[in-house]
């Protein structure tokens, strides 16, 4: 009933990892690096195994030992997290060998080994914790290590992104302490299920109060609109291997914080509480795409398809729990299982995705989208495999993140057909946003393979390239490949997750439709097959030349191509109203008599718009009220003295 | 019959009278626009000849280029099987589910905009990206024409909702459903007013931009896709209009013969119909496809309004 080999599993899980963090202290030899990261490797990969085998043993896993608050306690929902984590993060590690060997002159390997290492730790302490306090102590081990890991390579841009997401970090973390705390009733080692019976009897307005709190403290770190603007500034500033784990995994674990909280702790929330998530949801998901859509830099267009896709999760997670209170079970166990599904399939392709642009990045040396091009013809198989991942990254069928999307969107078709008007508003708001969301995807990554890896090199470098390092591009091609396996797995998944009954088959099931993925996958491919041999029936193979492009009588250079700012001008243009992006040209008359004959320059400008309208407004006021305090500082001592007592005593009139 | 066969003579049916149908297009048009026009069977022959010649590959185009007329010919391809166009209840009926219908519409506009990119000629990269743009914003109204009659017949499947039957008498909605449906198929084919067929001005082209690379039986296999995803979309809204002239599997030899009968006729009078819009109205300005983009989104949301109003009632 309880085998005792899962714990032992999770405990040696951990204890590699720690182990990890601790072994780059006793030297940065290229042996002991490898030795540190396969041993971090092994860990991770004990630990995505123990989860999977936690789901063939069945949940709980009943009285283990407590350390610190962190009772090793699996259930279906952290398992799958745990699963996700761990999986991922073993790739990565393995990726990093080869990784950041070629980048050593740029960052302090031994520090960014130990980080990562503790980074990773946070993170499995995250799933572990029951109880706020480890829950916080994991969260904040997790925060820290990945701000240092943000300022790995000490340029003074990546330490403003740096900084910038300490403070948008800690501004959340004490926004969760705050909400704990409330639902918890002060203690700090309460279990999750003594805070589920305190928040019960606690009144309403505590309850609303800690529900927008944790909303905060949670949507800050998944990047939701509008807190999102340190995720695009620090996720591509990062090392790409953990821009990997921060876009893959840690957002992840910010939903699974919330979820966490929703489904054992608060009490069920009314269904207008629910209605700032999924707006909140929907609109991260709407600017993440479009800021997507106009960007230029490969990692940064990664982080804002990030904010895009948590935004998707936290829809999909406030419709579950609209679906709840409006009593539409069917919808709400759907959603729950489409947020579950859509986590792991980001996970995979983001990872894959980032993992890819470090390898691109190693290559060429710049992140410019404007720099790249021609890669396919360079690198064909890594760029195949890229092309998978961007395509799994646009939801198309059959691989995961279609399934997933697929599940929410027919539940909450067949939800309209059963609710009340008020209802059907909303679910059409959020089916029509959602599909609106998703067209804007396929611009963004259409734009991102489009640009990088098609037509001619728009640099020296480009046309140079080879193809990456084995180390760097099998864990590439490892997440093309999951891509796809867990998109075909989909139902099995979730009938391992508790999300649907045993008797579905091989199918995704949602009211009227089903859905068999491997009979997807299976007319797609038949029919690929079909058009190869009618090509090779009705037409000669060989017949071909190679020539140039049509040019119009005009030699073609790459710098006729059409760039990724000219790609996305129609969709700049058709949305100017919500981007404010302007476009600037200058023109330096070369010959004085013609005003015709110029050098002009374009220049692209993307107005901070919420930066201007929110966050200015509030670093003003807290400098103007530091400004105003720094006037106690009168350098008489006396004065400081009296200070201090002062606030003694008004701390003992508020304790006591 | 038995399902198979069924899904058989569709696609073969369909396969067959694509060419025909395009021919039919532009000989009204011609005869509208008092010409002669060319023979409805002229498309075959250009088809035969294409497969015939050599083909000139772009230098510096890499294997996505060679790979983009597959995936595109078995995008329509798909639509050619799964949906029901001649007969309901087929074999591979119960794939057509209204996401993946949208999804595989998507990869075959993708792989396009790639096809068109990778020659790295400026004609290329601009139709790519207007015809990205005008597929991404298509995106939300095919998903919701396809929710609305998803929610008004209870059925996810194209082939179920076109089985149950709906007539736009007993139910209203399905004219502006209908009318958005119409407006999805003619920007998603390029035809008037998102595109012009028949151009190879640059100022104006999109499909013709991209594909202007292509040549020989890489050619033929991108144009023939557009004409059976053209020939589609007309049957599909010619069988959400009248669904009684599709048939079932029991149905007798006899009446799968009047079927593809008619089939035939609905692409004839379909291609009129398309000759004659065609021929009163101009092509927009592609800065102004906002308003187009918009004004479909809008008419498939009055629809699923009307259809949840009707349905509540």
């Amino acid at each position: 009933m309880n085998p005792t080999y899962l714990i032992d599993g999770i405990l040696l899980c951990v204890a590699g990892t720690v182990a990890a963090a601790v072994l780059p202290l006793f030297g940065g030899g290229r042996g002991l690096r490898r030795l540190t990261l396969s041993l971090l490797a092994v860990a991770t990969g004990i630990g995505a195994s123990v989860g999977i085998a936690a789901f063939i043993e069945g949940m709980p896993l009943g009285a283990a030992p407590a350390i610190f608050g962190f009772r090793i306690a699996f259930d279906a929902l952290s398992a799958s997290f745990f699963i996700l984590l761990n999986a991922v993060a073993c790739v990565v590690s393995l990726y990093s060998i080869a990784y950041v060997d070629g980048q050593a002159d740029a960052y302090g390997v031994r520090r960014l080994d130990a980080l990562t290492a503790l980074f990773i730790l946070g993170m499995q302490g995250v799933l572990l914790a029951t109880t706020p306090f480890s829950f916080l102590l994991s969260w904040e081990t997790m925060s820290m290590s990945s701000f240092f890991l943000v300022m790995a390579d000490k340029k003074p841009e990546s330490i403003r992104a740096g900084l910038f997401y300490l403070i948008m970090t800690h501004l959340g973390a004490g926004a969760i302490l705050a909400g704990f705390m409330l639902l918890s009733g002060g203690a700090a080692f309460a279990s999750f299920g003594q805070m589920a019976l305190t928040a019960q009897s606690a009144p309403h307005a505590i309850v609303l109060l800690a529900f927008a709190l944790t909303f905060f403290g949670f949507g800050s770190k998944a990047g939701l609109w509008p807190f999102h603007l340190w995720l695009p500034e620090a996720h591509p500033q990062a090392p790409s291997h953990i821009s990997a784990l921060m876009s893959g995994v840690m957002l992840k674990m910010a939903l699974y914080g919330f979820l966490r909280l929703l489904l054992s702790v608060f009490p069920p929330i009314p269904s207008a509480w629910t209605l700032p998530v999924i707006a909140l949801g929907l609109l991260s998901a709407v600017f993440g795409a479009l800021y997507a859509i106009i960007e230029r830099d490969f990692k940064r267009l990664l982080a804002y398809s990030s904010i895009e896709n948590l935004g998707l999760m936290f829809t999909m997670l406030g419709a579950a729990a609209f679906a709840r209170a409006n009593a539409l079970p069917a919808l709400a166990n759907a959603a729950l299982a489409a947020v579950v599904l859509h986590a792991i399939a980001h996970a995979v392709f983001k990872s894959g995705l980032f993992m890819g642009a470090g390898a691109i990045v190693h290559e060429l040396h710049t992140r410019d989208l404007e720099s790249m091009g021609g890669l396919a013809k360079r690198m064909p198989k890594f760029s195949g495999a890229m092309l998978v991942l961007a395509l799994g990254a646009v939801a198309m069928p059959p691989f995961s993140a279609f399934m997933s999307e697929w599940l929410f969107l027919q539940n909450v078709v067949e939800a309209i057909r059963l609710s009340a008007p008020f209802v059907q508003g909303v679910l059409i708001v959020i089916l029509s946003g959602v599909a609106f969301v998703g067209g804007l995807a396929i611009f963004a990554m259409v734009k991102m393979f489009g640009i990088a890896f098609l037509a001619l090199p728009r640099s020296e470098r480009a046309s140079q390239a080879e193809e990456p390092a084995a180390g760097l591009s099998w864990p590439v091609y490892a997440m093309a490949a999951l891509t796809f396996l867990v998109g075909l797995l989909a139902p099995a998944l979730l009938r391992a997750f508790g999300f649907m009954r045993e008797t579905d088959g091989g199918r995704l099931l949602a009211g009227g439709g089903a859905l068999a993925p491997s009979s997807v996958a299976l007319l797609f491919a038949a029919i690929g097959t079909g058009v190869v041999l009618a090509r090779k029936v009705f037409s000669d193979a060989r017949r071909e030349r190679s020539y140039h492009s049509w040019d119009c009588g005009q030699p073609m250079t790459e710098k006729m191509e059409y760039t990724a700012t000219a790609f996305s001008a129609p969709m700049r243009f058709f949305f100017r109203l919500m981007l404010h992006a302007r476009k600037n040209v200058t023109a330096i008359p070369i010959v004085a008599t013609n005003p015709w004959i110029a050098r002009r320059e374009s220049r692209l400008e993307v107005r901070p718009l919420w930066m201007e309208a929110l966050y200015a407004p509030v670093a003003r006021a807290v400098l103007y009220a530091s400004t105003q305090a720094r006037r106690l500082h009168n350098g008489i001592i006396q004065f400081y003295i009296a200070l201090i007592l002062v606030a003694l005593i008004a701390t003992l009139a508020i304790a006591l | 019959m038995n399902p198979v066969i069924l899904t058989l003579i569709q696609t073969a049916v369909v396969l067959a009278l694509s060419p025909f149908a395009l021919g039919c297009v532009r000989l009204f048009k011609a005869r509208l626009q008092g010409r002669r026009g060319a023979s409805p069977f002229q498309p075959y022959f250009a088809f035969a000849t294409l497969l015939r010649k050599e083909m000139v590959i772009s230098e510096g185009v890499s294997w996505v280029f060679r790979l983009t007329p597959y995936v595109v010919l078995a995008s329509s391809l798909f639509l050619a099987l799964v949906l029901p166009l001649v007969v309901r209840g087929g074999a591979l009926g119960s794939l057509g589910d209204i996401f993946v219908t949208a999804g595989a519409l998507a990869v075959g506009a993708i792989f396009l905009v790639f096809g068109g990119l990778d020659t790295g000629s400026a004609f290329g990269g601009m139709g790519s990206s207007r015809e990205m743009t005008i597929a991404s914003l298509l995106e939300p109204t095919i998903i919701l024409v396809f929710a609305t009659l998803a929610l008004a017949t209870g059925s996810t499947g194209l082939d179920g909702i076109v089985s149950a039957g709906l007539s736009v008498g007993s139910a209203p909605f399905l004219a502006l459903t209908i009318a958005a449906l119409a407006l999805v198929a003619l920007a998603e084919n390029a035809r008037y007013p998102a595109d012009n067929p028949a151009t190879h001005l640059e100022l104006t082209m999109v499909h013709e931009a991209m594909i202007l690379e292509y040549s020989g039986p890489y050619l033929a296999m991108l144009e023939y896709a557009s004409t059976i995803k053209l020939s589609a979309f007309v049957l599909l809204i010619a069988n959400l209009v009248f669904p009684a002239t599709l048939v079932g599997t029991a149905s007798s030899p006899a009446a799968v013969i009047l079927a593809v009968g008619a089939t035939l006729l609905k692409l004839v009078l379909g291609m009129g119909a398309l000759a004659l819009l065609e021929s009163m109205i101009s092509k927009m300005r592609f800065y102004r496809m906002q308003e187009y983009l918009t004004g479909a989104f809008f008419l498939a949301l009055s629809g699923l309004a009307l259809a949840l109003i009707q349905h509540a009632v």
